[in-house]
């Protein structure tokens, strides 16, 4: 019934909710500043200039609440399919658009952290991170994949 | 199940919670922001030159245009309100520095040396930029009677072969 862990399975099942719950950290922690002041971020939206004039405040109201469902999902483990896509694309978006305006030489606020225009300017090391987490992100996402498709070990009751 | 088959479950899966997750996120953004006091429009308009219009329906902005018929008449004083060293990098030539971050070290050696019935112009960078916007803001509070913000001021200059001071190193 209790068959022993094979040393892969373990570092799988590690590998697994180590970035499962570093990306819901890292997008509950993000989300919150945004929903608090959606003001502030729709600003940090605008500075970034790549949406239409009518898309900033819809962008700023929803991203946020977006962030803290998936982060909420990662969290507790449910619709990891969804949720550890949905991060990957995600990331995938930030650090475009971080690259982006990087290259252009927009001197602007993250928006990343927190809403407020003045802090948290864009940077090399904005990029650094942000690709850390797309990394994390598509290595969860690869997780999932395998562990819905491939039964690895006796856990695959716990992933839906 | 088949590698294939559940490939395929899983496949579906994740565009089917995927769509659930921002259908969720969008319901739950717009709902809180319909009951929050400090709720924001879901559209607004974002154009700077709209939002340069101070409270009693006067337009702060000025067209570049305007502007460069000004510095060739010499009928204006420039205000850079960057930093000091994006100032020292290049400026439009003949501007003041005067960083809105230090407002009120620049207060003596700038402000006072001002009339406030010439005619000045606030810049900064990039069309988003707040500091000539607030700079101006505070000069209007102090009496300046004729001041105006050149929107996206340094990009736009450089941009038009206006003239411009720029450090040979």
């Amino acid at each position: 019934m209790h068959k022993k862990k094979q040393p892969k399975n373990v570092a799988f099942t590690i590998g697994y909710h180590f970035t499962r719950l570093v990306m819901a950290g890292v997008f509950i922690y993000a989300s919150i500043d945004k929903i608090i002041h959606p003001d502030l971020f729709a600003e940090a939206v605008y500075n970034y200039q790549v949406l239409p004039e009518y898309l900033v405040n819809l962008t700023a109201l929803i991203l946020p609440w977006l962030e803290l469902t998936l982060g909420a999902c990662l969290l507790i483990n449910r619709w990891m399919a969804g949720a550890s896509t949905l991060a990957a694309m995600l990331m995938a978006l930030f650090v475009g658009m971080i690259i982006f305006n990087l290259a252009r030489g927009l001197d602007i606020s993250c928006g990343c952290f927190s809403a407020a225009p003045d802090d948290d300017p864009i940077t090399v090391l904005t990029l650094a991170r942000d690709i850390l987490f797309l990394i994390f992100s598509l290595g969860l996402a690869g997780l999932v994949f395998v562990k819905n498709t491939c039964r690895v070990g006796n856990t695959h009751k716990h992933f839906p | 199940m088949t590698v294939s088959s559940r490939t395929g479950q899983h496949l579906t899966d994740t565009v089917r919670q995927t769509i659930f997750i921002i259908l969720l996120s969008m319901a739950l953004g717009a709902a809180i922001n319909l009951i929050r006091p400090d709720s924001i429009p879901f559209v607004e308009t974002w154009s700077m030159a709209d939002k340069l219009v101070t409270e009693d329906g006067e337009t702060l902005a000025i067209p570049l245009e305007d502007a460069a018929a000004l510095f060739a008449d010499n009928a204006a004083v420039f205000l850079d309100a960057r930093t000091h060293a994006e100032y020292a990098q290049g400026h439009i030539q003949g501007a003041v520095n005067l960083p809105w971050h230090e407002v009120d070290n620049y207060f003596e050696t700038v402000i006072m040396t001002l009339d406030p019935e010439t005619t000045t112009i606030t810049y900064c960078d990039g069309e988003a930029c707040p500091l000539s916007h607030d700079l101006a803001l505070f000069l209007k509070d102090l009496g300046f009677t004729r001041v105006k913000v050149l929107v996206n001021g340094w990009t736009l200059w450089k941009e038009h072969n206006l003239p411009v001071t720029i450090p040979s190193s």
